[in-house]
């Protein structure tokens, strides 16, 4: 009887779920579904949640996200670069977004998707990585570290959230910059990679700052530089690389929000004012403050701008680092 | 000391005010459903209830996501016992001898001891999540690439001692788990290998998919299959629990289980699932009868069930003592306590000592109030074997088939389920067991990142295995354990094994 009973309860979900679709009709008329391409909790996650939450509410309108993990984000944007461009799936995309299709090209496979199968909506967060290194190493300053590794090159070690991953590629731009060569242990995650240097079984990581802070202040990790454009309020006195004579050296962890390409430009047009409303929402900037993320927002010709800067930037990096010969 | 049961008084009295309370229980009860639901994990669930916890009190939200943690694995047992099919990947063990179990009748008392087993795992874990915390976290962060792989070889040992027919069949279903877990990205070079342009392949096969469609829809298959259709077996009430050979039998594995599964659970990685594995080779390699396992050993429940409840509270010590997150799920949970204000880290214990005392506290509470729903619930549940199979195991197959695609929401999914059922019914039928396959499937992409990790950090050379202590003393103590398993081979020419093998033959 029980099984009975759950059958069809199963059969009635397998009917509801799939919406009817229908045209011509006020935009939004439905539940708008913002992917996610990585696990709950991180980065990409915890700012699509309170973006959606505060969408919901100038909208009036249902607003959900969606994780869809895997391949390293690859697979929850190629979903919503081939979805339907109507306005209700949108993405909710990191830096690697600008990543994957380069090292897609180079290693001559069908890219999963290109940046151009996206419109951009607006640039949300955008924080620049800092380089930490366990606070029993030698180095004192970002200088030393630079010198260090120019001696010893190969010798350093560092932790990423993986290979061509964001925090790979930040520390790849700086190592390009100021021509050292160090030594790359990718890990599954910037958990694992934040694990891995505290543990001091590598030498140094460039992360998120949010992450690593209360180990900086618990005094287990020491703080040497950051790849921002300036100084990060929370470390007022530590130095960016750019003022270090590396200008290159430039990395944002960055969220922002993009449609599939072909979405008609009226939707577009109150997708993009909804999130300039929603960014204002007192809700979403307390939600952003617990997790030490400032907002940086950008939309339209200067979104457009950064991005495409950023993207250049990765893409020669990744040009650059090239593939990978491992032992 | 003394300052320890004050810190407790206060956390108890955080963790029995009736909203804390509350919520630890509704959190039980997700869990509990969670761990049921084939497919669905623990990490699926805290992910989906994530947002729910943003309006609520940061105390609240993590004793209520810690509630489905540890729930899940309670949960996780059931269906694994009933209908063999893990409800998490940490129940793959307990499907070998607890469906055996529940095939002669014996399902009441398997549920009753993986009940009663996780409650004494649950409870004692946390006391030593109490005083330990803060000196086992570092002991932690010394597990780095090298020691992890030096543990993993212990894992892989682990297959010799899966099979109760022929090793060579077992080692042969072993090699093909380890194959088909080298699918997806290359962790070190980025390339996608047997990928065939499917992009959810980037992440290899789940081990969900693989467990639920060898195991479960093997069975079912099987069973369609049969010519005689098997008789619904009708539990009585008196069979309910356990008897008291049982118990005694049930006793040192969960000792053992509970010890061994929270040293794991400490250890980064997804050390849960590695902790039920480990304790049931171990098991079978100390029991007197290892011909019994694989044909409803209680033992194997034990073990394995007391373990993985365990592991959920050791993975907590990184995770409090430092803010590391240990896996997955305690790494959701940092994400939630960040959403909430509270910045993880080595100072949250003495910062935060109302929420780190009132979550001692409230795990206290929960294994008890899982105990409470889960053994009544023990009635409940064997009674679903009264229903009859044409009814029973098209709606398995149903709510497997939408939990697995509902974690991940990827089609791809369902169908590695689906092709791993008709591999599995096919492997049957020729008589392997398909649980090493299982194995190999979780150790392989494990042991291999952390092997090429090790290499990365040494620039190519294998010194680093033993140079640092753990790892050696690790690798040093598996290598004497098949050095010592090959003695006996050779001297007694036919082991307990071969025997089985043999006795197996002249049957068929």
């Amino acid at each position: 009887m029980l099984a009975r009973a759950l059958t069809v309860l199963a059969l009635i979900a397998a009917l509801v779920l799939p919406a009817p679709a229908t045209a011509q009709e006020p935009f939004p008329s439905r539940p708008i579904t913002v992917v996610a391409p990585f696990p709950p909790g991180g980065v990409a996650d915890l700012t699509a949640r309170p973006v959606a939450a505060a969408m919901e509410k100038v909208l009036k309108s249902p607003v959900g996200v969606v994780n869809k993990t895997g391949a390293a984000g690859a697979v929850g944007m190629q979903s919503v670069a081939v979805a339907k461009p109507d306005g209700y799936t949108l993405l909710l995309a990191l830096s690697s977004i600008s990543i994957i299709p380069e090292a897609d090209k180079l290693f001559g496979r069908p890219p999963a998707f290109t940046v151009d199968q996206f419109a951009p909506i607006a640039l949300i967060s955008a924080d620049p990585t800092i380089l930490v290194v366990p606070a029993d190493k030698p180095w004192k300053t970002a200088k030393e570290f630079i010198e260090d590794a120019r001696k010893r090159p190969g010798q350093i070690s560092y932790s990423s959230s993986g290979i061509y991953g964001t925090l790979h590629m930040a520390m790849e731009l700086l190592a390009q910059a100021a021509d050292i060569k160090l030594r790359h242990v990718p890990h599954a995650g910037g958990g694992p990679a934040v694990t891995a240097v505290l543990g001091g079984h590598v030498d140094a990581l460039a992360s998120g700052p949010a992450v690593v802070l209360p180990h900086i202040k618990a005094g287990k990790l020491r703080v040497l530089g950051g790849w921002g454009d300036r100084r990060l309020a929370a470390l007022p006195d530590v130095p960016t690389f750019k003022e270090l004579g590396y200008p290159t050296a430039e990395f944002y962890i960055w969220a922002g929000l993009f449609a599939p390409r072909a979405t008609p430009e009226p939707v577009l047009a109150r997708l993009r004012a909804a999130v300039r409303d929603a960014v204002n929402d007192p809700d979403f900037k307390a939600a952003m403050d617990k997790q030490e993320t400032p907002v940086t927002f950008k939309q339209g010709e200067e979104f457009q701008k950064f991005f495409e800067a950023d993207a250049r930037r990765l893409a020669e990096g990744v040009r650059k680092v090239g593939k990978i010969e491992t032992k | 000391m003394l300052e320890t049961l004050h810190n407790l008084a206060v956390g108890f009295s955080v963790a029995l005010s009736p909203s804390v309370l509350l919520y630890a229980f509704v959190g039980c009860v997700i869990g509990t459903l969670v761990g049921v639901l084939p497919g669905v994990g623990p990490l699926a669930g805290i992910s989906l209830l994530l947002p729910a916890t943003f309006g609520m009190d940061a105390t609240r939200a993590i004793v209520m996501l810690a509630g489905i943690y540890y729930g899940a694995m309670y949960g996780g047992s059931t269906t694994s016992i009933l209908m063999r099919i893990p409800g998490e990947a940490a129940s793959v063990m307990t499907c070998i001898d607890g469906y055996a179990m529940a095939r002669k009748g014996r399902a009441g008392a398997a549920l009753a001891i993986a009940a009663v087993g996780s409650y004494v795992a649950g409870t004692v874990s946390v006391v030593g999540l109490m005083l330990l915390a803060p000196p086992l976290a570092a002991f932690a962060l010394r597990f780095g690439p090298p020691e992890y792989f030096a543990l993993l070889v212990f894992g892989l040992l682990v297959l010799a001692y899966m099979s109760s027919g022929s090793m060579v069949k077992s080692l042969a279903m072993a090699a093909l788990g380890l194959l088909l877990g080298m699918v997806g990205i290359d962790q070190m070079s980025g390339y996608f290998r047997f990928a065939y342009g499917v992009v959810e392949l980037g992440d290899g096969l789940g081990v969900v998919p693989v467990a639920v469609g060898l195991f479960g829809l093997a069975e079912i298959l099987a069973t369609a299959g049969q010519r005689v259709p098997p008789t619904v077996i009708k539990p009585r009430l008196r069979e309910l629990l356990p008897s008291r050979a049982e118990w005694r039998e049930a006793a040192a594995p969960i000792g053992r289980g509970t010890v061994l599964g929270f040293v794991v659970g400490i250890i980064p990685g997804s050390a849960h699932v590695i902790s039920s594995f480990v304790s049931y080779a171990l098991e079978k390699k100390l029991s007197r009868r290892p011909e019994t396992f694989g044909h409803g050993a209680v033992a194997g429940v034990a073990g394995p069930e007391s373990a993985n409840n365990s592991a959920t509270s050791g993975a907590f010590v990184p995770m409090l003592a430092l803010g590391v997150p240990s896996g997955p799920i305690p790494a959701v949970m940092l994400a939630a306590m960040m959403v909430h204000g509270m910045s993880p880290g080595p100072m949250l214990i003495t910062q935060q000592p109302a929420l780190f005392w009132g979550f001692i506290a409230s795990m206290y509470v929960g294994n008890l109030v899982l105990l409470i729903l889960n053994l009544p619930l023990v009635g409940l549940f064997v009674n679903l074997l009264r229903v009859p199979y044409p009814y029973l195991y098209p709606a398995i197959l149903t709510f497997s088939i939408l939990g697995v695609y509902a974690v991940n929401g990827s089609v791809v999914d369902v169908w590695i389920m689906l092709m791993m059922g008709a591999l599995g019914y096919v492997l049957r039928k020729l008589g392997f067991e398909t649980a090493p396959i299982v194995l190999g499937v979780v150790l392989a992409p494990m042991i291999e990142l952390a092997l090429r990790q090790s290499l990365a950090m040494s620039d190519g050379h294998y010194g680093i295995f033993f140079q640092r202590p753990i790892a050696a003393t690790l690798l040093i103590v598996a290598l004497t354990m098949s050095l010592l398993s090959l003695r006996t081979f050779i001297r007694r020419g036919l082991d307990w094994r071969a025997r089985m093998a043999l006795a197996e033959k002249g049957e068929s």
